[in-house]
C-alpha cells in the first residue's frame, strides 16, 4: 500500500506539469492579453485609454517577452508559494482570493449535505421499489432537476424569494454586512440568503446521485447472496443495509475526487446569476478579462485538489473494498 | 480681446456675489459633521468654504433648496465602477451647466483669449477635504514634479497638453494664479478639463509629496512601496493619487463625496466632504445627502435589484429594455422612474469596416455608392416602433436636434427608405448579377453575403439586426449576426476580420462647436469603420494604416485644423464641415437615436430633473445635473 502510494504521488508531479502546459496554454490563446482587454473596456466606457502606458505595463510585467519564458515565470513563481498578480485588483492571487474562499466552501458543503440527505433516501427507496409509480415520479422530479438550467432556476427562485419572503436580490447576504466583521445578524443574514443557491446547485447534483445509487443498488440487489440472504428471513432492511448498500457505495467515494475541486470552484454560472461573493465568478471574469495569473493560478489549485482528491478515493476504495487491487492488472 | 469664454468666465463669476446671498447670519451646520465639529476638529462652514464659494441658484435652475442628511444607496457592477462618484460629483476646473455653456467651478475666474493663453484664478480660502489649502502650488507640484517627471510621465504628458506637439510653458503668476500658454492656440484645453475624466493638471501636493522620490528620503520610500507592494516609486504614487478612480481613501480630494473604503470590497461608502466649495443660495453648503453608499453586483442583476427597490438612485446598468420592468416597481416601492434621452448620436449604427481584409468587400465598402445603398435600403421607421416603442428619431448618426450644430440636413442624410434607389446603387457599383436566391454576386462570382458582429451585450443589437436582415435581402444581400465579445471585438477588427459590426454611434450627440471634433474623423483604433486608419493616427503614424480615401482625409485634415482654431466662429465652421462629410459620405450608418435612458431614484429624492440629457461626454451621466443639490424630502 504504501509503496503504490509512494508511486501515485510520484506519477502527480508529471501530470501536474502537463496540466499547468496545458491551462497556460488555453489562457494564452485568445487574441490580445490583459492590457489589451482592459484598454477596450476603459474606451468602451469612454475613458482615454493610452497606448504609449499600455506598452508600457506589458514590459513591466513581462508580456512583451516570448510565451516559453513567461510559462517559466509563471511555474517557477508557483513553485515557492508564489501565485502572481493579479492585474486586474492590482494584489497577490492570495489576497483576492482571500474572504471568497470560506464562503464558497460554506455555499459547496452545504449543498454536498442538502444532495446527501435527499439523494439517499430516495435512491434507496426508487431501487427497492422499482418501477412503482412512486419511482416513476421521484425519476421524473430528478430528471427534471438535470434539464433546468442551473441559471434559469436561479432566476426564477431569485424572483419568488424577493416577492414572497422579501430576501434581497442575489448575493450571500443583505447589502448592509457586505465588508462588515462577522455577527449574529451578518450569520442570519448569510443564512436567510443561502438556502437559494444550495437548492439551485444542489437539484441537479441530487437528481444524478439518485439515478447512480439507484443503478448500482439495483445491480447488487439482484445477485444470488442478496437473494440467500433474504431466502434465509434476514430482515430486509437488514438485507439491504448490510451489503448491497455498501457496495452500490463505491461510485460514491469514487466521486470524492471531483468533489474537492468542486468544494472550491463553486458553481460559477448560478453564482454569477445570483451575484454570489464566491470564487466562481472572480475565476469567470478572470478568465474574461485574461487576468492570467489570477486565472492561471486557480485553475492549477483547482488541478492539484482534483489529482489529491482522486487519489484520496481511490486510497479509501482499496481500503473499503476488498476486492479491489492495487496493481491495476487485467484480471482476465 | 474679450472673447465669448473670457466674457463667460467672467460673468457667471460675478453675476451672484456671495454674502449678499447669506441671508440672517451664519447657517445651521450638517448634523452629520456635529460630532467633529463639537470636538474641534473641523472648523465652522464659514472657514470651510472659500471666501467666494460657487453660489448654486437652485430656485433659478426651477429646482428647491433642500435641507441636510441621508444616504443614497446605488449599485455598480465592478470595483473600478467607484469612478462613478467622480463623474457624478463633478467638480472640475471647469465644468458644463445643463445648457452645456462652460462655467468656472474650482476657478473663481478663468481667462482663454484666442485659446492660447489661459489663466487660472483660484479661490481664496478653498481647501482639500483634510482641510489643507488649494494653491497655485499643487499645480506647480503637478507641473514639474508629475508631468515633466520621466518616470511618472514616460509618455511625455497627455495629447491634449501637446496638440502641436509641444507642452505649453507654466507660470505660477502669484499663490492664487496660473497661467499656460501655447504658442499656437489649444481649443481642446478647456473641454478635457471639463470631459467626465478630466486631464489632470493638478494635485494635493502637501499629501503626494510623500510618494514622490524628489520630497522623500529613501528609506521611507522604500517601506511606502512595501506596504503598498509597488515594485517601482512611481506606481506607488499614479496609485496613491488617482482622483479619478478613488481607490485610495486618505487622498485629498475636492468632490462633494470622498471615498471611506479601501479596495478590494463588496461595498463602498463615500461621506460627505466637509470643504466642498459650492453652496446654495442660502448659504447651505453642499452636498445635501451625507453619504453614497455603492453596493456591488454582477451586471446582469443590476436592473432586477433597482426593480426591487434596492437602490434609492440609479441610471448606469439600466437599459430602455428594463423600462417596463421599472415602471412596475414604481407600484410597489416608493420609487420614481424618469425618461432621460441619450445623447449618442445613434443608439445603434451599422459600420462597415473599412480596413477589412477581404479585398472583394473592401473595394464595395470604400465605393460610396454602395454604403448610401445600404442606408437606403433600412427601413428605420419599422426598427424604431418595433425596438424602441417609436420612442427614439429615425435618423442619420449625427448631431441630435438638442446640439447647437443641429441640422435636418445631416440628420436626414440617405436615411430615408428608399430601396428602389438603393437597388439602383448596387447596380451601378457592379453588383448588378444575381444568384436564382435573388442574392447579388460580388464581381468575384461570390454571393453578396455580410456577417455583422455584435458585442452580444444588449438584446436589442439582435433584435435590430433581425430587422435589417430583412431590409437587406431586398435589395439583394444576405446579412448574417454573429454574436462575439467585446474584448475580442477590437483585435478582431483591427486584424480586419469584421467585414460589419452594429455597435452605438458618435459618442457625443450634443457636442457644441468648442468640443473636440475628434470622433467624426480616423483617430481611435476602436472606431469599427476605420480601426486601422485610427490606429494610423492614435500612434502618429508608427502603426496602422493611412487613410486612403480623399474624403477620410480630409476629416483628419479639418480636425487638425480644429486643433488650432483661435476663434469660435472657425471651430463651428470646421464643425460643420466635418458633420457634412461625415453624413454624406455614411461612413456610419446610423438607425435609430435619441433612445430614452430610464433613470429610477427613490421617491424622497428632490431635484432630479424630469427630463435630462444622459452621457458620458460631454453631460457626465448625472454631473452636469449637479448630484450634490440632491436631497431628502422625509415626508414624501
Amino acid at each position: 500500500m504504501l509503496r503504490y502510494i509512494i508511486w501515485r504521488i510520484g506519477v502527480m508531479v508529471p501530470t501536474l506539469l502537463v496540466i499547468s502546459m496545458l491551462v497556460f496554454t488555453i489562457i494564452q490563446l485568445p487574441p490580445g492579453d490583459f492590457f489589451q482587454s482592459q484598454m477596450a473596456e476603459l474606451r468602451a466606457a469612454g475613458e482615454t485609454a493610452n497606448l504609449q502606458d499600455m506598452e508600457e505595463l506589458r514590459h513591466e510585467y513581462g508580456l512583451d517577452k516570448p510565451l516559453p519564458i513567461q510559462y517559466i515565470y509563471w511555474v517557477g513563481g508557483m513553485l515557492h508559494g508564489d501565485f502572481g498578480y493579479s492585474f486586474e485588483y492590482q494584489l497577490p492571487v492570495s489576497e483576492v482570493v482571500g474572504d471568497r474562499l470560506w464562503l464558497t466552501v460554506l455555499v459547496s458543503f452545504t449543498t454536498i449535505l442538502l444532495t446527501w440527505l435527499i439523494a439517499f433516501p430516495i435512491g434507496i427507496y426508487s431501487a427497492t421499489h422499482q418501477y412503482s409509480w412512486s419511482d416513476y415520479s421521484l425519476t421524473f422530479l430528478g430528471l427534471l432537476g438535470i434539464a433546468i438550467p442551473n441559471f434559469m432556476l436561479a432566476l426564477i427562485l431569485m424572483y419568488f424569494a424577493n416577492v414572497w419572503f422579501g430576501v434581497s436580490v442575489g448575493h450571500l447576504m443583505d447589502q448592509q454586512y457586505l465588508s462588515q466583521p462577522m455577527s449574529w445578524a451578518k450569520a442570519r443574514s448569510i443564512l436567510s440568503h443561502l438556502w437559494i443557491p444550495v437548492i439551485i446547485v444542489g437539484t441537479a447534483g441530487t437528481a444524478g446521485m439518485i439515478r447512480r445509487l439507484r443503478a448500482n443498488l439495483l445491480d447488487e440487489m439482484q445477485k444470488q447472496y442478496v437473494i440467500t440472504a433474504r431466502a434465509k428471513g434476514l430482515h430486509p432492511l437488514r438485507a439491504l443495509i448490510k451489503y448491497p448498500l455498501r457496495m452500490a457505495l463505491n461510485f460514491f467515494v469514487a466521486d470524492i475526487g471531483s468533489i474537492l475541486p468542486s468544494v472550491i470552484s463553486g458553481a460559477e454560472i448560478t453564482a454569477i446569476v445570483l451575484s454570489l461573493e464566491t470564487t466562481g465568478p472572480m475565476l469567470i471574469k478572470a478568465l474574461q478579462s485574461q487576468d492570467m495569473y489570477l486565472a492561471g493560478s486557480f485553475l492549477m489549485f483547482l488541478a492539484l485538489l482534483n489529482v489529491i482528491g482522486v487519489l484520496i478515493s481511490d486510497i479509501a476504495l482499496g481500503f473499503l473494498d476488498p476486492r479491489i487491487r492495487l496493481q491495476g492488472r487485467s484480471t482476465r | 480681446m474679450v472673447t465669448r469664454r473670457t466674457f463667460l468666465g467672467a460673468l457667471a463669476s460675478t453675476m451672484l456675489p456671495f454674502p449678499a446671498l447669506a441671508d440672517g447670519g451664519p447657517q445651521p451646520e450638517p448634523d452629520y459633521l456635529r460630532e467633529r465639529l463639537a470636538a474641534g476638529k473641523l472648523p465652522k462652514m464659514a472657514d470651510r468654504l472659500p471666501t467666494q464659494p460657487r453660489v448654486v441658484n437652485l430656485s433659478g435652475m426651477a429646482r428647491q433648496p433642500g435641507v441636510y442628511g441621508g444616504s443614497l444607496r446605488t449599485i455598480i457592477s465592478s470595483e473600478k465602477d467607484i469612478r462613478y462618484m467622480t463623474i457624478y460629483g463633478y467638480a472640475r476646473l471647469v465644468g458644463y451647466d445643463e445648457q452645456l455653456r462652460m462655467h468656472p467651478d474650482l476657478l473663481e475666474t478663468f481667462e482663454a483669449p484666442d485659446a492660447t493663453v489661459f489663466t487660472f484664478k483660484l479661490r481664496a480660502g478653498h481647501k482639500w477635504s483634510d482641510g489643507s489649502p488649494l494653491t497655485a502650488d499643487d499645480f506647480r507640484y503637478w507641473w514639474e514634479d508629475v508631468i515633466l517627471n520621466k518616470e511618472l510621465t514616460p509618455g511625455g504628458g497627455a495629447l491634449e497638453l501637446r496638440p502641436h506637439g509641444n507642452l505649453p510653458r507654466f507660470e505660477v503668476l502669484d499663490p492664487l494664479t496660473v497661467r499656460y500658454t501655447w504658442d499656437r492656440p489649444n481649443p481642446d484645453f478647456l473641454p478635457s478639463l471639463a470631459a467626465p475624466q478630466p486631464l489632470s493638471i493638478f494635485g494635493p501636493a502637501h499629501y503626494l509629496k510623500q510618494f514622490h522620490k524628489k520630497y522623500q528620503d529613501e528609506a521611507t520610500l522604500q517601506s511606502l512601496m512595501k506596504k503598498a507592494r509597488a515594485k517601482k516609486w512611481a506606481d506607488l504614487h499614479i496609485r496613491k493619487a488617482d482622483r479619478y478612480r478613488p481607490t485610495n481613501p486618505d487622498l485629498p480630494v475636492l468632490d462633494p463625496w470622498q471615498n471611506t473604503t479601501a479596495p478590494p470590497a463588496e461595498q463602498f461608502v463615500f461621506v460627505r466632504n466637509p470643504f466642498f466649495h459650492r453652496v446654495d443660495e442660502n448659504g447651505r453648503q453642499l452636498p445635501y445627502i451625507d453619504r453614497f453608499v455603492l453596493n456591488i453586483s454582477s451586471s446582469q442583476i443590476v436592473a432586477a435589484k433597482t426593480g426591487a427597490g434596492e437602490s434609492d438612485l440609479q441610471a448606469t446598468g439600466l437599459d430602455f429594455n428594463d423600462y417596463a420592468f421599472l415602471k412596475e416597481a414604481e407600484k410597489n416601492y416608493p420609487v420614481k422612474v424618469r425618461l432621460w434621452t441619450l445623447t449618442r448620436g445613434s443608439r445603434v449604427a451599422l459600420l462597415p469596416n473599412l480596413n477589412c481584409t477581404d479585398a472583394g468587400w473592401r473595394a464595395l465598402f470604400h465605393n460610396v455608392q454602395v454604403r448610401r445603398a445600404m442606408s437606403l435600403a433600412i427601413n428605420r421607421h419599422e426598427i424604431n416602433m418595433a425596438v424602441f416603442y417609436g420612442l427614439g428619431h429615425e435618423s442619420a448618426d449625427a448631431m441630435l436636434p438638442q446640439s447647437p450644430l443641429f441640422k435636418p440636413d445631416y440628420a436626414s442624410a440617405w436615411a430615408q427608405h428608399d430601396p428602389e434607389m438603393a437597388n439602383r446603387l448596387l447596380d451601378e457599383a457592379g453588383l448588378q448579377k444575381r444568384d436564382s436566391d435573388g442574392i447579388r454576386l460580388l464581381p468575384d462570382g461570390r454571393r453578396a453575403e455580410i456577417t455583422v458582429e455584435t458585442a452580444g451585450e444588449s438584446s436589442v443589437d439582435t433584435d435590430v439586426l433581425e430587422l435589417v436582415t430583412d431590409h437587406f435581402r431586398a435589395v439583394g444581400l444576405a446579412l448574417f449576426t454573429r454574436t462575439s465579445q467585446r474584448d475580442i471585438f477590437r483585435s478582431r477588427a483591427m486584424g480586419g476580420r469584421i467585414l460589419m459590426s452594429i455597435w452605438f454611434g458618435l459618442d457625443n450627440g450634443v457636442a457644441t462647436a468648442d468640443m473636440n471634433p475628434s470622433e467624426l474623423a480616423p483617430t481611435m483604433d476602436d472606431q469599427m469603420q476605420w480601426p486601422l486608419w485610427g490606429m494610423h493616427y492614435l500612434s502618429a503614424g508608427t502603426q496602422g494604416v493611412a487613410p486612403d480615401l480623399p474624403a477620410a482625409k480630409e476629416l483628419v485634415d479639418l480636425l487638425l485644423q480644429w486643433r488650432a482654431a483661435a476663434n469660435f466662429e472657425d471651430r463651428e465652421a470646421i464643425w460643420h464641415r466635418m458633420l457634412a462629410i461625415y453624413t454624406q459620405e455614411v461612413f456610419s450608418i446610423g438607425l435609430v437615436s435619441g433612445t430614452s435612458q430610464p433613470i429610477l431614484h427613490t421617491a424622497k429624492l428632490q431635484n432630479v430633473p424630469d427630463k435630462g440629457l444622459y452621457g458620458f461626454d460631454p453631460t457626465s451621466y448625472l454631473g452636469v445635473y449637479l448630484p450634490d443639490t440632491f436631497w431628502l424630502k422625509e415626508d414624501a
